[in-house]
């Protein structure tokens, strides 16, 4: 896990009270009385909120796929062997620095790996340097904040299933609040009296409903 | 037998990953020449692709782990917590090959062959003692 770990306390703490809300009030009020089979609702609801909450914690607290750094010794070793190829190559015995990026070849497709001065390690193709969390990842895709750690191959499936969740778990409590909005109204005899008898929440449906779009997007 | 620790490191030798055929997890077999004299090539060249061998296999999409894959999916991941995957299997095959090789074969000259796994996968180390 990175070192700034407050955000994901509040990712957390917003997705256990927008499913607590709306266990809270429309499903023990309308959808379980007034809809056929309503109970479901509920339970899809706490099964999908479930898988989700074990994917973002799966995410946070596992590792994306970190390099570990050299020891003094590899690094030390590494540079030699460089500096030795470099003789050979131009037949010269004056200490030049090691050159930082290194050529090989991949499927007979030229490749340049580059040196990682921190890490100090020629780093493998796409694996990047993550400066929160101060060490080199594989594949590196990029640094949730949200999630508290770096996304890399060895999350990354996590990741995915923790973003295609939260998306299906907004749209199925956005959707059944419009529906409660409705049922309400439909019993109460319009719209604006039905928001006025439950105004609480619904500042949090639509902050459900605005994540939609920044997380499936 | 004299432990490790009462020896003196004399040399430590890193092998890196060999990319030239795409990325997945190999190690170079090119003979170090530190080792000359001390390795028979061959048998150190023969330890080396058995690795690389084990580590392919490791990484190899069967019937088995794709079973695995969707199992573990569908319990939202808890069913690692009750068995070992097949990566991880062979994982600890190649920690006890690693061992026996070193036991039977590189020990007895004061060579050791460290698991590339707690460098990440990046290199192998190889310590050579001092002989006395």
């Amino acid at each position: 896990m990175a070192r700034q770990t407050g955000i994901l306390y509040f990712t957390i703490s917003l997705i256990l009270v927008t499913v607590a809300l709306f266990f809270g009030f429309e499903c023990r009020l309308t959808l379980v009385t007034h809809l056929p089979y309503g109970y479901f609702i509920p339970i899809a609801c706490g099964l999908l909120f479930l898988f989700n909450m074990g994917c973002l914690l799966r995410t946070a607290w596992s590792d994306p796929g970190i390099i570990p750094r050299s020891t003094p010794e590899e690094a030390a070793y590494l540079e030699r062997c460089l500096q030795d190829q470099q003789a050979r190559d131009e037949n010269t015995r004056e200490y030049r620095p090691p050159p930082r990026t290194l050529d090989i070849t991949i499927n007979g497709t030229p490749m340049k790996l580059k040196y990682c001065f921190t890490c100090k390690i020629f780093r493998p193709p796409r694996a990047s340097h993550c400066s929160m969390c101060d060490n080199c990842v594989e594949n590196f895709d990029h640094h949730c904040p949200w999630v508290g750690n770096c996304v890399g191959r060895r999350n990354y499936r996590y990741f995915f299933l923790f973003v295609t969740s939260l998306t299906l778990l907004c749209l199925f409590i956005f959707s059944f609040s419009v529906t409660h909005i409705i049922l309400l109204s439909g019993l109460q005899g319009g719209f604006l009296e039905a928001l006025k008898i439950s105004p609480g929440r619904y500042p949090f449906m639509l902050i459900c409903f605005f994540s939609i779009w920044s997380v499936i997007g | 037998m004299q432990s490790a620790d009462e020896l003196q490191v004399r040399k430590r030798i890193y092998l890196q990953r060999d990319f030239s055929n795409g990325m997945a997890v190999r190690f170079q077999t090119r003979f170090p020449s530190e080792l000359d004299g001390r390795v028979n090539p061959e048998e150190f060249s023969q330890t080396i692709s058995v690795l690389n061998e084990k580590y392919r296999q490791a990484e190899e999409i069967s019937f088995s782990t794709y079973c695995e894959g969707c199992l573990a999916c569908l319990t939202g991941y808890l069913l690692l917590l009750c068995i070992n995957t097949h990566y991880k299997k062979v994982l600890k095959e190649i920690s006890k090959y690693i061992e026996d090789q070193n036991n039977t074969i590189y020990w007895p000259k004061r060579i050791l062959i460290k698991d590339p796994f707690e460098s990440g996968l990046r290199s192998i180390e190889i310590v050579i003692f001092d002989e006395n």
